[in-house]
């Protein structure tokens, strides 16, 4: 596992974090058990894993919005307590305000970040249009597809400027053609900005085409199984897909992540 | 693809539409018509089913003389106070008890017991309490109504999309912010839906109310035909309660459209 | 002792009412103790006016109600499975449903006077539409593709009703039902205390006139308590009917 490495080179670190709760009829169960993980900043990060493993839990422990019982979370901006812009995130449901526009969610989040007037909505229309969204900006969520609601969603999280980027499956409501394109999107939003990213996904193309680094999580109690370095530098190569490389890795991956669905299958809990 | 937004509805359905309600203005005249020959050839009592002109004369004269004007305007008033004072008390308790555990725990058994009473037996109640005159009716219309607005405002608040308060808060919005930009807009659907359907009862505790204690109002000059055996003021009456209980409905649904114009169940599909 | 927290809100209210009136805070004349309710209804049941009444008011109530429910459902089936028969009964449903049902009490009286008919007849006109409206919801709004396996696999088309489209349908059209309860109690007491010489309705009525306020409370808690009763022996079966449903 990599060394944290100095402060200012912390994206998100997470320490020891055991997450238990209490289904109404039954057991207490372990979501995640010890999870330590370092992830640089500027890295763009893949929690990978079968469902249930808990990578979502995790993602809300680190965005604040479950409250850590054992163990801790830190980014530069200290331990996390609850929910901050700079930890931004984006669901797999959108989660865009219904009631108002394109423009007027984003304009929602500047407007919490202390952004008004002309300077606010000239900032708006700026990530409206990072996304590809121009000529939306006055449209209802209802009357966008999948496709442009999560462009929106995208572009509201982004106009908060955070540090951080939390992404819980967030293609995953989409159809593949749509994700392909939002995938390949996404990644040069991220070159742009340079933020961490945390993504979450149980899709393993997508997480060794998207990610620098994955988390392999194992099935319920989740764990950390195995860390994966996927240095591909040429992702905005159309051809990476066919790389083979690429596609070795993919499969080295996912034995690993089927290792741990029959594992669940089989009811063992991960040793 | 990232242009390219709903296809325009195709015209079959607007078509279909139309030969619907042209059916269904069919049917209803052919109604009409029936009613109208049953009572020239007397097929049916003319006591019971007064002849459709009759009824119609009565109507003219009812709106002529502002006989029409007086009990709706009337029982409307008392109507819509009820209505106004159920909301104002029903929904913030309903809000509360949604956000409250303890208020929850107090009321939610409450409301369970309360909604299947038919609560028009407590008439006798609010006549002894408050008198014969608006009032014991307005307390009772405001009683009648208060459950289900309670009721839809809690569901609507403890139905917000959690991830919706999710991204306000990871967005870094603060306690009051969240509570008015967020959760009440998110809950107005129900919200509304329940003034939808309580106005409705509140309706027809007003009119049944109007009819135990007689008086003016829709409801006392119906059952007072019905008393004096005046057939006709019967029918008149009933037409015209329907009227006031098809704009009210129409109103609300109007004031749906605006207020939620934005929902999902107005988006051009 | 989930049942007894429950209870527990409702108990207070009660020792609320008891204390109250008890000690002053409210005028016993405007609102009789609960003890003393309890007793004008304990004497109620000894004299055997509340069973009297109440064995004129739930018959004619019950034969409204489930003639509504056999003619309801066959209405909204019909209405739900055949364009032309929806275009025809359409309208009617369509002016019924913003008449507030109470306004037909006055025409019954004409119709049938104050016997035990014009009750019936109104809780049928009453219950009618939510049971109409919820069947032909429930029925249309069954997701076609159950319907399509189902004839692909060689069911008839009577089949498809009763095996496919009536189960589907059964959580709207119970709660249509449920509606048409609540409906049946609201006419039940509101014609009883307008145009009725008997009945419970009528009861709270003559008591009240005679001011006998302790027993008008008691027959209200009797009604409330029914109906309260009704509604949630519903409930029960509906849940015990549709456990299929997660």
């Amino acid at each position: 596992m990599p060394e944290a490495g100095s402060r200012e080179a912390i994206g998100v670190e997470i320490s020891r974090v055991t997450h238990r709760y209490a289904p109404r009829n039954g057991a207490q169960v372990t979501a995640l058990a010890n999870i330590s993980l370092g992830i640089p900043r500027n890295q763009f990060h893949a929690l990978l894993g079968p469902s249930g493993c808990g990578k979502s839990t995790l993602l809300y422990l680190i965005g604040g919005f479950i409250p850590v019982q054992e163990g801790e979370i830190r980014t530069a901006s200290g331990l996390v307590r609850g929910p901050g812009p700079e930890r931004g995130i984006v669901f797999q449901n959108f989660a865009l305000f219904p009631w108002k526009t394109v423009k007027a969610n984003v304009l929602y989040a500047l407007a919490q970040r202390g952004s008004r007037g002309s300077e606010a909505d000239q900032r708006a229309q700026h990530f409206i249009d990072m996304v590809h969204l121009t000529g939306f900006e006055g449209s209802y969520p209802a009357q966008l597809s999948g496709g442009m609601q999560q462009r929106a969603a995208i572009a509201r999280t982004l106009a908060t400027d955070p540090d951080i980027l939390l992404m819980d499956e967030p293609f995953g409501a989409l159809d593949a053609q749509t994700r392909r394109i939002m995938q390949e999107e996404l990644l040069g939003i991220w070159r742009a900005s340079r933020k961490t990213v945390v993504f979450v996904t149980h899709d393993v193309a997508e997480a060794v085409y998207l990610a620098d680094s994955i988390s392999v999580m194992s099935a319920r109690p989740g764990r950390i199984q195995q860390r994966i370095e996927t240095d591909f530098n040429n992702r905005n190569d159309p051809g990476i897909l066919r790389n083979p490389e690429f596609v070795d890795t993919v499969e080295h991956v996912w034995e690993l992540v089927r290792a741990e669905v029959d594992a669940t299958k089989a009811g063992r809990a991960a040793a | 693809m990232s242009g390219a937004v709903l296809p325009a509805p195709v015209p079959a359905p607007n078509l279909q539409r139309l030969r619907q309600a042209a059916g269904s203005c069919v049917a209803l005249g052919g109604l009409l018509v029936f009613w109208a020959v049953a009572g020239q050839r007397e097929w049916i009592d003319p006591f019971l089913l007064p002849p459709l002109g009759e009824v119609l004369q009565r109507l003219l004269e009812d709106v002529q003389f502002g006989e029409f004007a007086t009990n709706a305007g009337l029982t409307v008033y008392r109507t819509a106070l009820g209505f106004l004072i159920a909301c104002v008390l029903g929904i913030p308790l309903g809000i509360a008890v949604a956000r409250s555990a303890a208020l929850r725990w107090f009321c939610a058994p409450l409301i369970s017991v309360g909604f299947p009473m038919p609560k028009i037996a407590f008439l006798p109640v609010f006549i002894l309490w408050f008198g014969v005159y608006d009032t014991s009716k307005i307390v009772m219309v405001a009683f009648a109504s208060a459950f289900t607005l309670v009721a839809s405002a809690e569901a609507g608040m403890r139905g917000v999309d959690k991830v919706l308060v999710w991204s306000a808060r990871g967005m870094g919005a603060g306690p009051v912010g969240l509570f008015f930009q967020v959760l009440i807009p998110a809950a107005l659907p129900q919200i509304f839906t329940g003034l939808q359907i309580a106005l409705p009862t509140a309706l027809i505790t007003a009119i049944a109310s109007e009819m135990l204690m007689g008086g003016a109002g829709l409801g006392g000059a119906m059952l007072q035909a019905g008393r004096f055996a005046d057939s006709v003021g019967v029918y008149a009456g009933i037409v015209e309660t329907a009227a006031v209980g098809m704009l009210v409905v129409a109103a609300m649904a109007r004031l749906r459209r605006g207020l939620l114009h934005w929902h999902p169940e107005f988006a051009r599909r | 002792m989930r049942v007894a927290s429950r209870i527990l809100p409702v108990l207070l209210v009660l020792l609320l009412w008891e204390g109250s009136t008890r000690l002053g805070f409210v005028s016993r004349a405007a609102l009789p103790p609960f003890t003393v309710v309890m007793q004008a209804l304990a004497g109620l049941v000894a004299d055997g006016s509340l069973w009297a009444n109440a064995a004129k008011s739930v018959p004619r109530s019950l034969v409204g109600f489930a003639a509504a429910l056999v003619v309801g459902t066959l209405l909204g089936g019909g209405m739900a499975l055949s364009r032309p028969f929806r275009t025809l009964v359409n309208p009617l449903v369509q002016v019924l449903y913003p008449l507030p049902k109470s306004a037909l009490i006055p025409l019954l009286l004409v119709w049938f006077g104050l016997g035990d008919t014009s009750k019936s007849v109104l809780v049928f006109l009453g219950c009618l539409l939510p049971v109409v409206l919820s069947t032909f919801n429930g029925i249309a709004g069954v997701n076609e593709v159950l319907v399509w396996s189902a004839r692909s696999m060689g069911a008839s088309r009577a089949a498809v009703l009763w095996d496919v489209l009536l189960p589907a349908a059964s959580p709207q059209i119970l709660t249509g039902v449920r509606t048409a309860i609540a409906f049946m109690f609201l006419l039940m007491v509101s014609s009883e205390l307008v145009i009725a010489t008997n009945g419970l309705g009528y009861m709270i009525g003559a008591l009240g006139d005679r001011g006998a306020y302790p027993a008008m409370f008691a027959v209200i808690l009797v009604v409330s308590a029914l109906g309260f009763a009704a509604d949630a022996g519903f409930q029960a079966m509906s849940a015990h009917w549709l456990r299929w449903r997660e």
